[in-house]
């Protein structure tokens, strides 16, 4: 298990997903619908909606006609990502009939559902009919989200040891999500010492959006199920259960409360899961009603969305201490950094490859310094993690200041700077490989480190010394080359 | 017939290649199989970490701290004890 880098995990979990639990998932009307809507590219959506009440099977050569020539790869690629995700089926090519398409029953069946209603299938989720405590409100979900998923962050970045544990009394992530952390090695355990350390993934992990991080988190978490149910534990979950659940999450609406009554006896098993993520929240005095945070209702929104996120926190947290603004960070060409800030969070992190110096009310202060960007480095972050770390969160005024002289947004000298001192560690550029020499003659070897240069395998050359060498993959064909040459000087003799 | 060698090709600074021959020298050529040019060279493969190792403990004794530099916020800590 590994984690990806970039926002487009859930898209690469479901397309290595086989057939049949396609067929499964597109049983929910939930699931079809939030498959629409976040995973389809526009002309994909158009092509479904117009194939969506079609009695025949759409002939390729009309969606042909249908579509512009020069959207012809757009075209492609939505096919392509229709057939991946098994929302279409499209005809072997034979000569008798001509090509067409169908959508698949079991999608088109569950879209119609929630595109109209109807049906008993619960898949939308079931309000509760219980009287709902006054003092939840959207504003407390929100900080309720919030704390769990700082909690989850908090831990990543507190397994680097620079500082000391926080000091509000907060004991960190439950022991099943300090563990997925570990078994997506977002965090490890270095040597026999039990102190964890942050790798580059989980640096990675940091910097990402909330939505992807949830989603990161989440997919280890259903290949942890898998795991374990391979391996023959009874977890009472499985993974299309549990991601079609999390789709229903994705489309309930902030702020109400449902019932835990209407859920299967899997799904009641993930909830306490789903509250240790943040995802939802169950009121003490009464466990029959769950209500999702922003965090599950935000899922599947499309990507353009994504930031509201982040922005909906920013807003819920306002007049909050310990809220993580995400554009506060000053950078000078001195190299002095300000971060307005007083989150834990935040301040742990530039921590990482920071000098801090002084903490005041939001407000921290340091210096980058080669011995703290090489610590960085050390640990596995590479220089360009910490300038579009600083970039992401550079506050207005260097936008501003840098809009008007039309600069760069961070100083040159200091990007050039961290580039420099992470070249610093690497003092040596070392290559696997053969040196050639001892040609018989010069002719030889110039026909032989042309041939090199050609196939792009060579990696140094002297003429005059008669030398050069290649990479190791190079290797097999500049013999056979040589091989051949002396095949053809025996034979021209 | 020309010869094909197994190795690994260093590129490095003159600087750096020099430090490298001289920790050859004093092992008596265990590492370098063939000296390139000025800032190439063809080592062992088995010993590059060795190499590098030793690169890096050699670096760390010549090479002067050089980060404790004009610091004005340190020169503020040390006008008002206690701060």
């Amino acid at each position: 298990m590994s984690v990806n880098a970039n926002s487009s995990q859930l898209s690469e979990y479901l397309e290595r997903l086989p057939g049949t639990t396609f067929r499964r998932l597109y049983q929910q009307p939930s699931t079809a619908f939030a498959i629409f809507r976040r995973m389809l590219p526009h002309l994909a959506k158009t092509i479904v909606m117009a194939m969506l009440y079609m009695p025949t099977p759409f002939l390729l050569s009309d969606l042909e006609i249908w579509v512009k020539p020069t959207a012809k790869r757009q075209k492609d690629q939505a096919l392509s990502i229709l057939r991946a995700l098994h929302i279409i089926a499209v005809t072997v090519p034979c000569r008798e009939t001509p090509q067409s398409m169908t959508l698949t029953a079991n999608f088109k069946s569950s879209l119609r559902f929630a595109l109209e209603g109807g049906g008993d299938h619960n898949s939308f989720g079931v309000p509760s009919q219980l009287p709902i405590a006054a003092d939840v409100d959207i504003a407390f979900l929100d900080k309720y989200a919030r704390k769990k998923w700082d909690d989850i962050l908090h831990f990543v970045v507190n397994s680097v040891g620079l500082i000391d544990s926080r000091s509000d009394g907060s004991n960190g992530p439950k022991a099943s999500v300090k563990d997925l952390l570990m078994a997506g090695r977002l965090v490890e355990r270095k040597g026999a010492s039990s102190t964890m350390n942050i790798t580059q993934a989980g640096f990675t992990f940091l910097l990402q959006e909330a939505n992807s991080q949830v989603w990161t988190l989440l997919l280890l978490w259903l290949e942890a199920a898998d795991h374990a149910n391979k391996e023959g534990h009874h977890t009472g979950m499985e993974s299309v259960d549990m991601l079609s659940f999390l789709f229903l999450l994705a489309s309930l609406e902030l702020g109400r409360a449902y019932s835990t009554d209407a859920l299967t006896e899997p799904r009641r098993n993930m909830i306490p899961y789903l509250v240790d993520f943040g995802l939802i929240y169950i009121p003490h005095h009464d466990r029959r009603q769950y209500f999702p945070t922003r965090l599950a209702t935000t899922l599947t929104s499309s990507e353009s969305s994504l930031r509201s996120v982040s922005a909906g926190f920013t807003a819920a947290s306002e007049g909050m201490g310990g809220a993580q603004d995400s554009n506060a960070i000053i950078l000078e060409t001195n190299f002095r950094m300000y971060g307005y800030t007083s989150s834990p969070l935040q301040i742990a992190v530039l921590a990482l490859f920071c000098d801090l110096k002084m903490r005041f009310q939001e407000l921290v202060s340091g210096k980058l310094t080669r011995q703290s960007v090489r610590r960085a480095v050390d640990m596995g972050i590479t220089a360009d993690q910490i300038i579009s770390y600083l970039a992401t969160h550079a506050h207005e005024q260097m936008h501003r200041v840098a809009a008007s002289a039309k600069k760069s947004l961070l100083p040159t000298v200091i990007v050039d700077q961290i580039r420099l001192w992470q070249l610093d560690t690497e003092r040596m550029a070392t290559t696997n490989g053969f040196l050639f020499k001892e040609f018989d003659d010069y002719k030889e070897y110039i026909s032989v480190v042309t041939f090199a240069d050609e196939i792009g395998v060579l990696q140094w050359r002297n003429d005059r010394k008669g030398m050069f060498f290649i990479t190791y993959a190079g290797l097999s064909q500049v013999k056979d080359f040589v091989k051949n040459k002396n095949k053809e000087k025996k034979a021209g003799k | 017939m020309p010869r094909a060698i197994r190795g690994v090709l260093i590129e490095c600074d003159p600087s750096i290649k020099s430090i490298i021959m001289n920790i050859n020298e004093s092992e008596a050529n265990a590492y370098v199989i063939e000296d390139l040019d000025d800032s190439h060279l063809v080592v062992q493969e088995s010993k590059v970490q060795d190499l590098k190792r030793r690169l890096d403990d050699h670096l760390k004794e010549t090479i002067p701290e050089i980060d404790r530099d004009s610091d004005s916020d340190r020169d503020v800590k040390q006008d008002k004890k206690g701060w």
